[in-house]
């Protein structure tokens, strides 16, 4: 009698220890592993999602190609000022179709933000990334806000200094390179924090083994500090703040 | 006109009333040019058009009042079109062109219900010489005679008008009120749409222009809908002031898909318009039209919900483009060549409902990096690196000349971080090290 009842209020209330179910079923980023831990299973659709990036070439476009790779026909990749050369045999050579992936290069971050804006808005593209250096929260929210409009995921690229700032950002993972892959702290999720990183194995292009063998657990003696202890740090995943009113801005301020 | 400014009177008479009148000479090949705008855009409507010059315009519309829902949504809808293009018109509807051309002149607009005669026979004498061969001394003859109305001089004998030289009266009201057959030209809309508007002032100001392509897009829009076609491409040519160094400024601007949507025409043109630097006023516009092609009517959905619309992918591109420019929005693809450097180009994109699968190239068998540095980067020698896998070597090309050549070891390496590189060992003394790729 009282079962029903309860599994129903199980998915209406959501406990502190569980990852958020998001209203979108988020789409799979290609490795198991890390779908397992990401809510909705998956880069959130509709949502500002950021890779905080030591360097550029850390593994993030290793990390991006099942993405880039299932561009449905009629549809863009948009990649927004990247800082190098992606280069066009070994994304061919990974299946990503070179034809729907558009390389904007704009001429200042201000243009690469409108782009990225455009690119949301028209609805035409099945991924948008953008590489951003400096951004302020306005422009992170303006971002998020569009993104959340169009329904598109937006990937955000930044540098590994922006970690320390507040973004509207409802994913945030630092990337940093191990031996035999990629390591993954996750920073914010909808759900209790991660502390343990995680290590991915990128596929090798050509199918073939890694030459430097297998993975090996990434080193946590580098990168931020971070909660030591895993107790009493679960973060605890807020509803979103209703549209209408700017976060900052409380109800009894006036 | 607020002042008291009214057609008819003296330039020094005007220029008294307000001083600050800006007075124009009339062109005639202006207004002529101006007709054939409307006539062309009047194809919209209907096929069977006819000038009347020098200021009418004859539809014959009753074969399309069905399709356009009657005669007074018809009429809506021109008067509504005729202002965007920035004109205003009078309009008459009647059995014979000649009937309809006095009445949109003359006419009280409001007895369209009535029949021919009884709406024809109020009109003043002045009519009779509108449009016909009636001469000036015709008029003062029936003027003389006392006659101030059509009906009148209808009821008059004819073959005493006709003996005393009037005779182009009597076919005038015979053609006027259907009892001799009156058959006018067919117009027939240009097969390329180039269209001029000439500014009333000079101006430099975007929102000026784009007003002006507004007027210029929306006879390109009827054109268009006569012809239910759409087009890919069009160009506005900007003419600046006379006394300028350039004459013109040509703008093309491309629309991405096959289109006769002037709001993204007008998205375009705006976006082109903010950055071309302009060296001078603007003193008209020119727009000329591709060639056009046949467009498939859009295939609308019964339910049409705002949640999953597929985006235009094409107007991304084209908007994408107009701001950044050309050499910033780009694609990339492979290029069968050894050299690392020339096996990819740059590729101009094309709408995505538009490119085939496209044939890859053979590519190398073993694996290359994602992210290829600009310019190889010397690193110290040997490399502080663990090697993992090499050399393969990659060499000449002297096909392109001495530069191009290259002659390189190249290795997989494992740097410092675990991450792993593309680097290469130059194959001429004396044997640099540079790093050449990320694969990540």
């Amino acid at each position: 009698m009282a079962a029903p009842a309860l599994s129903l209020l199980d998915n209406l209330v959501w406990r502190g220890d569980r990852l958020a179910t998001p209203a979108l079923q988020g789409r799979p980023t290609g490795h198991a592993a890390l779908d397992a831990v990401l809510p909705g299973g998956g880069w959130p659709l509709a949502a500002l999602s950021e890779l905080l990036l030591p360097r550029n070439g850390v593994g993030e476009l290793g990390l991006l190609l099942p993405l880039l790779a299932n561009v449905p026909a009629g549809r863009w990749a948009a990649c927004i000022a990247p800082p190098g050369l992606p280069y066009a045999p070994a994304l061919a050579a990974a299946g990503v179709p070179l034809e729907r992936l558009l390389i904007v290069q704009p001429e200042s971050p201000a243009h690469a933000r409108w782009a990225a804006r455009q690119a949301l808005d028209s609805r035409s593209c099945e991924v948008v990334l953008l590489w951003l250096v400096d951004a302020d929260m306005g422009a992170l929210r303006r971002l998020q806000l569009a993104a959340e409009e169009s329904g598109t995921p937006l990937i955000l690229l930044r540098p590994e200094s922006a970690a320390h700032q507040p973004s509207p950002a409802v994913l945030r993972l630092a990337l940093s390179p191990c031996r035999g892959g990629l390591g993954i702290r996750i920073l914010k999720r909808r759900g209790p924090q991660l502390t343990e990183p995680l290590a991915l194995e990128l596929p090798w292009p050509g199918g073939g083994p890694r030459p430097d063998g297998g993975l090996e657990p990434p080193s946590t003696a580098t990168g931020d500090p971070q909660p030591s202890s895993p107790s009493g740090k679960h973060a605890l995943v807020r509803p979103l703040p209703p549209r209408s009113a700017p976060s900052g801005l409380h109800a009894g301020a006036q | 006109m607020a002042r008291g400014v009214e057609p008819g009177l003296g330039r020094a008479s005007a220029l008294a009333i307000a001083p600050e009148l800006c007075l124009v000479d009339r062109q005639p090949a202006l207004e002529h040019a101006a007709l054939i705008d409307i006539a062309t855009w009047a194809g919209r409507f209907t096929p069977a058009i006819s000038l009347d010059p020098p200021h009418a315009i004859l539809l014959e519309v009753e074969t399309c009042l069905r399709l356009f829902g009657g005669l007074v949504p018809l009429g809506r809808q021109i008067t509504k079109g005729i202002e965007e293009l920035g004109f205003h018109a009078r309009l008459a509807v009647a059995q014979t062109p000649l009937a309809a051309r006095w009445l949109a002149r003359f006419g009280a607009g409001d007895d369209a219900g009535k029949a021919l005669a009884a709406r024809l026979d109020p009109l003043p004498l002045i009519a009779l010489a509108d449009g016909t061969p009636v001469g000036p001394d015709s008029l003062d003859l029936l003027t003389g005679t006392g006659h101030a109305s059509l009906g009148e001089v209808r009821r008059l004998p004819r073959h005493g008008l006709a003996r005393r030289h009037a005779q182009a009266v009597t076919d005038a009201l015979d053609r006027a009120y259907g009892r001799i057959p009156d058959p006018r030209p067919w117009f027939s809309p240009p097969e390329r749409y180039a269209s001029r508007l000439p500014l009333p002032t000079p101006s430099d100001q975007v929102d000026t222009l784009l007003f002006a392509a507004r007027r210029l897009l929306a006879g390109l829009a009827g054109w268009l809908d006569a012809r239910q076609a759409g087009i890919e491409r069009f160009t506005l040519v900007l003419e600046f002031e006379r006394n300028s160094q350039a004459p013109e400024a040509p703008l093309e601007i491309v629309l991405g898909t096959l289109s006769q949507d002037m709001q993204r025409c007008q998205l375009l043109a705006r976006e082109h318009l903010n950055r071309l630097p302009l060296p001078a006023a603007v003193d008209a516009l020119r727009l000329t039209a591709d060639e056009p092609h046949p467009l498939a009517p859009p295939a609308g959905e019964l339910f049409q919900g705002d949640d999953g619309q597929p985006g235009d992918a094409g107007l991304l591109l084209a908007t994408l483009r107009a701001r950044l420019g050309d050499q910033a929005v780009r694609c990339l693809t492979s290029h069968p060549d050894h050299r690392p450097e020339k096996a990819w180009r740059w590729v101009e994109p094309q709408p995505p409902d538009r490119s085939r699968g496209r044939q890859e190239p053979p590519l190398p068998a073993s694996p290359r990096p994602l992210w290829l540095l600009p310019e190889p980067r010397p690193i110290p020698a040997p490399p502080p690196w663990t090697l993992l896998t090499g050399p393969e070597r990659i060499a000449s090309g002297w096909w392109d000349g001495p530069e191009a050549t290259v002659r390189r070891d190249y290795f997989v390496a494992r740097s410092q971080d675990g991450g792993l590189a593309w680097v290469f060992r130059d194959g001429v003394a004396p044997h640099y090290w540079y790093l050449h790729g990320h694969f990540a």
